[in-house]
């Protein structure tokens, strides 16, 4: 252990207290807001957050890994780019959004967050990771959404094709209508006779 | 009753329900008639189930190409198809709204055809195979929901395989261990594993749509060379072709559905309703997750497992599906408005418990 | 300079006399505006020519028509791709269904004797050009594939450029042969318009499907009673009644094998990924197969030994449990016991099998998160009123020293043998394998 570089050694300082890095607060209230269930994936690599040795955890990271990992943890102001291995693309985009002084502050009133990110949409689904954030429902998901938001922006989005389906299915209705009406007709001519069929 | 008599009679019964002079073109088809009054709607619902079973061999098909039936790659596979594939997404979301979609077609048409008493002879065969095809329907459900391998599936395929095992306590000697040796016949091995999934797989992709086939055949022979059931207690003389007028209606309802289906599967995906986390992949060492339901339609049976002795829901449960089966023989002698009665009861608890259980076990319990 | 006549002189010079030819046979010779049919004299191979040509070139004029008159919407249209591609491919099927009715029609007018007669040499020139020009039609299809999208930036601004009187040569000069072949005929086309049967196009019976039905009114009032309940009663009802609903039906499954056909293509090809989603998917793939090779790993440990190390002594806490996996490959938990001896417990619920949560309460519980159970760590016992109704059972467990010599083990349900000091912090819990529980 003495060969450690200065630099690992500055790394294996700012690593040691990971547990206070981790912020249940927004966490606690994404779920308390939504009600939905909500675990570290919607920031961190891992599900099970940043502590432990598994891929995606502090435990796991080489020395380029950690360096990453300290370039995110001293970006205190907002406008710098993140990569950070614990941290998800939602994560970072917080960390490059807001700053980390920012977000330090924010735990005391975890709402600000969904505020800070109502601008941006990692997945693309039309909510805003803000709103997904308030919601419960994971921003980096395109399937994943408030059901009803999803539906009334997906609606817009297909409008193509579901005017076409519409189309086919209007005309499928006619088409089908008239061949009955005809059909009809045909019953009756071959009956020779005034009677309905439905009789 | 000598030996020519019962000969006779089981002669008679056999002939009763097959009777094979109606087996031709004539009144298969040319001839068969589809009654019209005011429950009319109700012939739909078999034709609309079976539509409904056509989209789910056919998406069926279509997931096959990607998804991978092993521990280690089943999530990935799925995941894979999901955000990569272009239409996997919407093909897997139709596969999974459409098997909502029958599953409730199902019950609708259960209840509709015992409230008009079509059970009744000849038809008894039509009637016992379509409960048949009913559980086939529950079976393609509970194997199709362990196959993506996250952690809802895999959970709730645990507590589903041990509530056979439950039944163990309430047998005497010898006899408990049978529900244990049972849950490791239908899991493979010890705990939910690859051998689980192998086996789910193949019930769910070769199995049980062969079973449906056979069952299927049998029922739609049946329907077809019995006919339509009058439904009413006063039949009226009013009726409609079957070819073409009601096949032709059939397909409009058809259209009509799957516009429907198309428009919420491209919009709404189904894994939305649910948390996220549920959607991990399976991990043996974690903790379960909160929140682990089965699919909706297994919640009327779900509610009262958590809520009533284990041993009263089972006893209830059997008699259910013995009641189910016999009905035939049961209700040979109930009117139809007490059928009706019946079929609008069980209806209530059906959406009650489904659409409320949460609030209700909530209320008992307390909450948590 | 013949460029400029075959791309601005005919083409005025035929529009003039289509203007000019058709008004003067619709004023001064009224009865000649017809297709003057054949029906009667030859009606079986006539039905095979004529329903299919005129089905076919209906179509294509529509998507020659309809770019011609909006080219901005009909650009917005086809910068689908799947919808482009569906465009061309009808286009290319009714130009090949023409294509088939006019050589019928022609051989028909060469061959059937009944015809000789009335067959002039305008008729069979007709017919040719027309043929010729389906032929080119299908030939720029086929060689110049995709017109429906470039054909309104190049050929429909020239044919505007003609009627704003301001026509652009430069736009069809550097055309292929075959379009401009395609061009010059279309407008010779034109000019023949007015000498020939060509010009019953004017007179199309749209009419025919919108009109109102020709009613029979019955002088008896049963009769009138009975007519009037019929659906369809009526045989030209019923008729037209056919050809909407085949039109309909027809045009529902052609969008529906069109839609099913684009998503369905696209799945059966697979993924469009970049190199970073396919480098991540891969990695992610490794993963996965790594966790189940350690699963395996697991396994053939459990089958091979008889005690298992899960952790050092030191590392063990009083309400923060550690997971492990038992020699049945069940989840299972170990804490520190208050006598600083290790507690190892299952963590398969007793009720329906869920994996325990691993964090103890203050009253050292532990919680099943799926039906609320509570268990005692200490005792494993669930909570009155819980939904499980057995204990989880312990696990016995071993203490091993840093040399591998066992200090104390205490078998499931057995008494403590050794001796245990909680000090020993370096030492390895270990579970050890249950000899009196059964398997499974």
């Amino acid at each position: 252990m003495r060969s450690l570089k200065p630099l690992a050694v500055i790394a294996l300082v700012l690593a040691l207290p990971s547990a206070a890095t981790a912020y249940p607060e927004f966490q606690k209230y994404s779920q308390e807001r939504s009600g939905r269930g909500v675990n570290c994936a919607m920031c961190h690599a891992h599900a099970d957050g940043p502590d432990g040795v598994k891929a995606g955890q502090v435990g796991s990271l080489d020395a380029e890994g950690i360096a990453r990992l300290n370039a995110a943890r001293i970006a205190f102001e907002p406008g710098q780019k993140v990569d950070s291995p614990i941290l998800n693309r939602f994560g970072d985009a917080i960390i490059e959004g807001v700053g980390k002084n920012a977000v330090l502050s924010m735990r005391a009133t975890p709402a600000g967050l969904g505020d800070a990110m109502r601008l941006s949409d990692l997945d693309g689904d039309g909510i805003s990771d803000g709103d997904e954030y308030d919601e419960g429902t994971h921003p980096l998901d395109p399937n994943h959404g408030d059901p009803w938001k999803l539906f009334v922006v997906n609606l817009s989005r297909h409008r193509l094709d579901l005017l076409l389906l519409a189309l086919a299915t209007a005309l499928g209705l006619y088409g089908l209508g008239h061949i009955l009406t005809w059909f009809g007709h045909a019953a009756e001519a071959a009956l020779g006779r005034g009677k309905s069929p439905k009789e | 009753m000598n030996e020519s008599t019962r000969f006779a009679r089981s002669i008679r019964f056999l002939a009763d329900r097959f009777p094979m002079e109606k087996l031709n073109f004539q009144s298969m088809v040319a001839k068969k008639d589809v009654p019209v009054h005011r429950m009319s709607w109700a012939y739909y619902l078999g034709g609309l189930v079976l539509f409904f079973f056509g989209i789910q061999l056919m998406t069926g098909i279509a997931l096959l190409f990607y998804y991978q039936p092993s521990v280690s790659d089943a999530h990935a596979s799925v995941e894979y198809l999901t955000r990569n594939v272009a239409g996997g997404a919407l093909i897997r979301n139709i596969h999974a709204w459409s098997s909502s979609g029958m599953i409730f077609t199902l019950l609708i048409h259960l209840l509709t055809t015992f409230a008009m008493k079509a059970f009744a002879r000849p038809r008894e065969l039509t009637w016992v195979s379509g409960v048949l095809l009913l559980m086939l329907t529950f079976a393609f459900g509970f194997t199709g929901y362990l196959l993506p391998w996250h952690q809802i599936a895999v959970n709730a395929t645990k507590v589903g395989l041990q509530s056979i095992e439950q039944l163990g306590e309430f047998l005497p000697g010898a006899l408990s261990e049978i529900p244990t040796k049972i849950r490791v016949a239908i899991q493979g091995e010890a705990a939910v594993g690859q051998a689980t999934l192998s086996r789910f797989f193949a019930a769910h992709v070769v199995l049980l749509p062969l079973a449906t086939f056979a069952v299927l055949g049998l029922h739609l022979f049946q329907v077809q060379i019995h006919g339509m059931s009058p439904g009413v207690d006063k039949p009226t003389t009013r009726s409609e072709r079957f070819f073409p007028f009601f096949v032709l209606k059939d397909f409009r309802v058809w259209g009509v559905v799957m516009f429907v289906l198309a428009t919420i599967a491209l919009c709404i995906p189904f894994e939305a309703f649910f948390d996220y986390p549920l959607f991990e992949p399976y991990d043996a060492l974690g903790s379960t997750p909160d929140g682990i339901k089965p699919e909706w339609y297994f919640l009327f049976l779900y509610y009262p497992l958590e809520l009533l002795p284990f041993w009263l829901v089972n006893l209830i449960v059997m008699l259910a599906v013995g009641v189910l089966l016999m009905a035939p023989v049961i209700f040979r002698g109930t009117s139809r408005r007490v059928l009706s009665t019946i079929a609008i009861l069980v209806a209530a608890y059906l959406v009650v418990s489904t659409v409320f259980g949460q609030e209700i076990y909530e209320m008992i319990k307390g909450g948590h | 300079m013949l460029e400029a006549f075959l791309y601005v002189g005919l083409p005025y010079l035929a529009l003039a006399l289509l203007v000019v030819g058709t008004a003067y046979r619709f004023v001064f010779r009224p009865y000649s505006v017809t297709s003057l049919s054949s029906q009667v004299l030859e009606k079986r191979s006539l039905a095979w020519g004529s329903v299919p040509w005129h089905l076919g070139i209906l179509v294509v004029l529509v998507g020659h028509l309809v770019p011609f008159l909006v080219p901005g919407l009909w650009q917005a249209i086809v910068a689908s791709e799947p919808v482009l591609l569906a465009v061309e491919a009808i286009g290319m099927a009714a130009g090949v269904m023409a294509l088939a009715g006019i050589v019928v029609l022609l051989v028909r007018r060469v061959l059937v004797a009944r015809l000789q007669s009335v067959t002039t040499v305008v008729d069979l020139l007709v017919l040719a050009v027309l043929a010729a020009q389906v032929v080119l039609g299908l030939l720029v299809a086929v060689l110049h594939p995709w017109g429906a999208a470039w054909a309104p930036g190049t050929l429909m601004r020239y044919l505007h450029g003609l009627f704003t009187l301001s026509p652009d040569l430069g736009l069809v000069s550097e055309m292929p042969p075959a379009v401009k072949a395609h061009v010059v005929l279309a407008f010779a086309l034109f000019a023949l318009v007015p000498f020939s049967r060509l010009v019953h196009a004017f007179v199309v019976p749209v009419g025919y499907l919108v009109r109102p039905f020709q009613r029979v009114v019955w002088a008896s009032a049963r009769r009138a009673e009975s007519v009037a309940v019929l659906p369809g009663g009526d045989p030209e009802e019923g008729r037209r009644g056919l050809m909407r609903g085949l039109a309909g039906v027809g045009g529902a499954a052609a969008l529906m094998a069109v839609g099913v056909f684009d998503k369905v293509a696209r799945f059966v090809k697979g993924d469009d990924m970049t190199k970073a989603e396919k480098e991540a998917l891969l990695s992610q793939k490794l993963e996965r197969l790594e966790q189940t090779a350690e699963q395996r790993a697991l396994e053939l440990e459990r089958m091979r030994k008889e005690l298992i190390p899960i952790a050092k002594l030191g590392e063990l806490l009083p309400a923060a449990g550690k997971y492990f996996i038992d020699f049945e490959m069940r989840a299972a938990l170990a804490f520190k016991g208050a006598d600083g001896a290790p507690i190892l417990i299952s963590a398969k619920c007793t009720h329906l099998g869920c994996t325990v949560g691993s964090q103890a309460d203050e009253q050292g519980r532990i919680l099943c998160p799926c039906h609320v159970s509570y268990f005692d760590i200490k005792t494993g016992q669930p909570n009155e009123g819980a939904p499980a109704k057995t204990p989880l059972p312990h696990l016995g467990w071993a203490l091993r020293g840093p040399d591998g010599k066992i200090v104390a083990q205490k078998p499931a349900g057995r008494a403590l043998e050794g001796t245990f000091d909680p000090s020993l912090a370096d030492h390895e819990v270990c579970v050890i394998r249950d000899t009196d529980r059964g398997a499974v």
